[in-house]
């Protein structure tokens, strides 16, 4: 039976009938599924309302159990107020939207219900409100979710709850928050289950389009015993994607980051729209972009905001509130907006240098022109010659949907032994009961008896007996629970319950008061009184520390270095790459019909007669001698990640030969190999040389896995609690036990062999750094592609910019982009000489 | 790796002690015994073995040296007493012809009466042994008495091909001080800035390098 006939969804349709708007058939399909009791995924495109589609599917029930009950008039009305939805999201930007939406719909519909938002920016008064009386509808992360389970007699919350929703699940999946997640979703519903067990708990995910959708729904809800569906909207959201482009290809450099020199393009663009949101790669870059914006048009000033993850809180909420209100023109920005803030004066969006991925351009895209039926309009800046390729190939992909997939991630010791010491510190927990419910979700489902024997064990005891941890207290079994009875012990585990570590950071603040942002320890270390930077767009003149904060005052400069902080540097996708080489072969055929492959013609036409465009069944491998040394420069499209670890082991097997050291370059594109001596090579030992046979055996020996492990350490140990992280303006209490992660590899590795936490360590490593199954398949596809090996006589415009790469590791940004100018200028002149050579000769003819 | 500073001999081994030969002593700095437990105490797993570890280096280094004096420049233990603060007494008993002289350090907070039956010399400020001044924290202006400090954990980082870094505790000897090495393998290094005429003697663990 529908649910069309009910009170509570005819209440809804009128109420939107109001505000003419009529319900997308997603939308109903999911309120349907969701009174019968389903769990489930709702994948829809950006701005059609999936948070209606399942806000809306719990606000049906409830209206239409409060019918229900004046029905029966009990004027003894019990007490039902309390926590009804829980609504998971992986960005506090998001939760304040989400809130005002909801509260909106409530009070149009004259349901009593609070909303409130849970997460690290909550003040401490706000909690103490919800720990007294609960929300209707909590918006919460899924640290705050731990959180709540960290604190005492959590079950009482939970006497109402009938759903919980994972939002943005497509980005929360792939990384250990989304561990996290499963992991909390996985106890609150055992408390469910146990305290009232003839309700239905349903969990369901929003997720965008990704290449995994099945898989996304079996990592949110493994359990086999619930109805689940997938409801994707059968509506197309129309995405326009335009490349900045130059006039001619010479206005582009041939290698770099920036883009400045097609900044002036992007003026009009800014003028024509109402608000442009501007997103750059990383941080570091978003503040030049805000101060080169400036130079250029003065008028921008106060009209434009930068926005990132190292400003202050409040600047940042003052910024989202701007966009709301369609103060700011334009916003400069990072993945900090991402994700499905609904902005709605925004109707531009750009992207400035490649995307590096599918999904994430398709994601920001859809920041602009949010509401149904209007279309997403993104402009593409390319930053180098090279990324108008990518534009092609990126518009190609959007079209064709050929969208990434996400690898949910299983097995993290350190978030599972996160997550018991949190059970330990709230209510305590029963090993046996966890251990099923553990055992029950996606990333611990290969968990083996003996493994939770380990971590119950280190938890507990240290570690096995036989590495000897005598002393040691943590959690203890107190009446049949396990628990923490230490004060210290549960207070710092609150403070750092968590999976994102980053790098130490401190607060930026002036003299006379007010925060600006963050910075690295590592940046502000190397500044001396005086010197001036930039933060959140403003040229500050640092004066000194004070605990762990930086004081600074405003600088009468007009620009300053700007920090670069450590983000990850994002690798390209297979999906794109493949797509890449495709679009290789296209434009010297001049079959396509991409604006920007004509643009960058002349470019390729220069690469052809220099060396070869590789076309996608080919291989290309440039040999070039240049008073640096020899260089050997081959071309994978594979992403820097699988570069890396391609050309250390290439080097590997070509020392294994004849010993000859070598020096490593890499970009998204290709790989390099430089040497003092000529590298010994012919078409004939390259397959062999690229041979997928005894791969892991040749990676283990070419690469210091170590190393790399103990790099992936670093994280472990601050999640599972070994190391803790110092917090941007706030004093570390407990220096006694302040240490390194590394030197816990060092004593694990030395002391206690069989700590799973350092097993871990080189899983990572091996998954997710060296990435063997993709590497593996490149192999093969080179075993099958056709082998070309060019001699060039100077740099080629393919091999240029994995050579500025190269050089871009301890070289700031400035001297860098001269650097740039002056080698390109050589490459340029080597070529004339060339020219000149051969008039020479033919002087001599006539 | 035998270096001479004020016209002294002195012998820095890898296993990060300094041997006097002339005054028959060896110095060692910033020994933390106890620190493990005590991190174990505080819910953080650290295997036991790295302080016993550290105690049997130790002990082979006197075994090398036969040394009449360990002269210790502070933090020898790192809290209060624990579980490896008694294994230590029990080891002490194995070296009682041995002085050993301990200079307080920020963390040494054990009682008067502890460090007696432990059979140790406290010294509260600084040990004068021409040419030398021994102190645990280099003070901020320094005399003409060449100073041997530790206190900071010395290390330093050598730079490869290849963006390869690796860090390395280190012997630290500049104009008119020198900073030791933490002896316990389970401490934490901080990079100094070289300033001219600065010595650094990475420790190795092939031994003792100069750089």
């Amino acid at each position: 039976m529908g649910i069309e006939t009910s009170k509570g969804y005819k209440q809804v349709t009128k109420w939107l009938k109001l505000s003419r708007k009529k319900p997308f058939r997603f939308q109903t399909d999911a309120w349907q599924y969701y009174a019968e009791g389903y769990c489930g995924l709702v994948n829809a495109p950006t701005g059609f309302g999936k948070t209606f589609s399942l806000f809306l599917a719990v606000v049906i029930e409830e209206l239409n159990r409060t019918a229900e009950q004046t029905k029966t008039a009990s004027k003894k009305k019990k007490k039902d107020t309390g926590l009804k939805l829980i609504w998971i999201t992986p960005l506090r930007a998001l939760a304040k939207d989400l809130a005002r939406a909801m509260r909106e719909v409530c009070m149009e519909l004259e349901l009593d219900w609070q909303v409130s938002v849970r997460n690290g920016d909550t003040t401490a008064a706000e909690k103490l409100k919800q720990k007294k009386q609960m929300p209707e509808v909590l918006i919460i992360t899924p640290e705050s979710m731990h959180l709540l389970l960290a604190q005492k007699d959590t079950a009482a919350h939970f006497h109402q709850l009938q759903c919980i929703v994972a939002d943005e699940w497509h980005e929360l999946m792939g990384s250990k928050r989304g561990v996290m997640a499963e992991l909390a979703i996985s106890r609150i519903r055992g408390i469910v289950q146990e305290k009232h067990p003839e309700r239905l708990l349903r969990i369901w995910g929003i997720s965008a389009t990704i290449g995994n959708m099945e898989q996304a729904l079996e990592v949110l809800v493994p359990y086999q015993e619930v109805l689940k569906v997938i409801i994707k909207a059968d509506i197309e959201k129309k995405i326009t994607i335009k490349s900045i482009l130059p006039d001619h290809i010479d206005m582009l450099p041939w290698a770099g980051h920036l883009g400045h020199k097609l900044a002036h393009k992007l003026l009009p663009i800014i003028h024509k729209s109402k608000t442009t949101l501007i997103f750059t790669n990383t941080r570091g870059q978003a503040e030049l972009w805000y101060q080169n914006l400036l130079v250029l048009d003065e008028n921008l000033a106060g009209q434009i905001a930068i926005h990132h993850g190292s400003i202050d809180y409040e600047l940042r909420n003052w910024i989202e509130d701007a966009l709301h209100s369609g103060i700011l023109k334009a916003v400069i920005s990072t993945s900090s907006l991402d994700l499905g803030v609904d902005f709605k004066p925004v109707d531009t969006v750009v992207q400035i240098g490649s995307p590096k991925g599918v999904a994430r351009f398709l994601q920001r895209a859809g920041r602009s022109g949010h509401s149904p039926h209007e279309t997403s309009v993104i402009y593409f800046l390319p930053t180098h010659a090279l990324e108008l390729v990518e534009a092609a190939a990126i518009k190609e992909a959007a079209k064709t949907q050929q969208i990434e997939s996400r690898d949910p991630i299983v097995m993290a010791f350190d978030t599972l032994i996160q997550y018991l010491v949190t059970l330990a510190v709230g209510d305590g927990f029963d090993d046996h009961k966890i251990y099923l419910e553990v055992k029950e979700t996606h990333a611990f489902s290969e968990l083996l008896p003996s493994e939770w024997g380990w971590i119950m064990q280190f938890i507990s005891t240290g570690g096995d007996s036989l590495s000897a941890y005598t002393e040691f207290s943590k959690v203890l079994k107190k009446d049949g629970l396990w628990k923490v009875e230490s004060r210290q012990i549960a207070m710092r585990h609150r403070l750092h319950i968590g999976t994102i570590v980053s790098d130490p950071m401190l607060k930026v603040k002036y003299l006379g008061g007010g925060y600006i942002g963050m910075v690295e320890e590592s940046f502000i270390s190397k500044m001396k009184p005086g010197n001036s930077f930039t933060l959140a767009g403003r040229v500050l003149e640092f004066i000194m520390v004070k605990e762990m904060t930086a004081l600074v005052r405003r600088s009468k400069l007009k620009r300053a270095i700007t920090p670069s902080w450590m983000g990850g540097r994002i690798s390209l996708s297979a999906n794109l790459g493949s797509i890449l080489r495709k679009k290789y072969n296209e434009t010297l055929d001049k079959n396509h019909e991409d604006e920007e492959l004509d643009i960058i013609l002349p470019l390729f036409e220069r690469q052809a007669k220099v060396s070869h465009v590789p076309k996608s069944d080919e291989f290309l491998i440039e040999l070039i001698h240049t008073k640096d040394g020899y260089h050997f420069f081959a071309y994978p499209f594979e992403g820097r990640q699988v570069h890396e670890v391609m050309a250390a082991l290439i080097a590997y097997r070509l020392s294994r030969k004849t010993p000859i050291s070598f020096s490593i370059a890499m970009n998204d594109y290709g790989f390099e190999l430089l040497s003092e001596y000529p590298i010994p090579l012919d078409e004939e030992n390259i397959k062999a040389l690229f041979s997928p046979e005894n791969l892991g055996e040749d990676i283990v020996g070419s690469i210091n896995s170590t190393e790399m492990a103990k790099r992936k350490f670093r994280d472990i140990a601050c999640i599972s609690g070994l190391v803790f992280q110092g917090f941007p303006g706030k004093y570390t209490a407990n220096k006694h036990l302040q240490s390194s992660a590394a030197l816990f590899f060092n004593v694990f590795t030395d002391y206690d062999k069989h700590n799973l936490l350092l097993r871990q360590a080189y899983e990572e490593a091996f998954y997710q750094q060296i990435e063997e199954p993709r590497l593996l398949a490149a192999l093969q596809r080179i075993q099958l592609s056709k082998i070309i090996l060019i001699k060039a006589e100077s740099y080629t415009p393919l091999c240029f910019p994995i050579k500025v790469d190269s050089l871009r590791e301890n070289m700031s940004t400035e001297e860098l982009g001269q650097r740039i100018e002056r080698m390109t200028a050589e490459a340029n002149q080597k070529m004339r000489p060339v020219h000149m050579k051969s008039r020479k000769k033919n002087d001599h003819h006539l | 790796m035998t270096i001479i500073c004020k016209e002294e001999e002195l012998i820095l081994n890898k296993e990060r002690s300094i041997y006097w030969a002339a005054q028959k002593m060896l110095i060692i700095s910033d020994l933390h015994i106890g620190k493990s437990a005590h991190f174990r105490k505080h819910g953080i797993q650290v295997p036991s073995g790295v302080g016993e570890g550290d105690l049997q280096r130790l002990a082979r280094l006197i075994d090398l040296y036969d040394p009449q004096t360990l002269l210790i420049t502070g933090d020898m233990f790192h809290h209060k007493s624990n579980s490896e603060v008694a294994v230590f007494s029990e080891w002490r008993k194995e070296f009682s012809q041995l002085r050993f002289q301990l200079i307080k350090g920020n963390h040494d907070q054990l009682r008067p009466v502890e460090y007696a039956s432990l059979n140790i010399e406290l010294i509260q400020k600084e040990l004068i042994c021409a040419p030398f001044r021994f102190i645990h924290e280099k003070p901020e202006s320094t005399d003409t008495t060449y100073t041997i400090s530790g206190h900071i954990h010395p290390g330093v980082t050598l730079y490869g091909k290849a963006r390869q870094r690796l860090n390395f505790p280190c012997f630290y000897f500049g104009e008119n001080n020198a900073i030791l090495p933490a002896f316990s393998a389970f401490t934490g290094l901080s990079r100094i800035q070289p300033q001219k005429n600065d010595r650094f003697y990475a420790i190795t663990p092939s031994g003792v390098v100069a750089v």
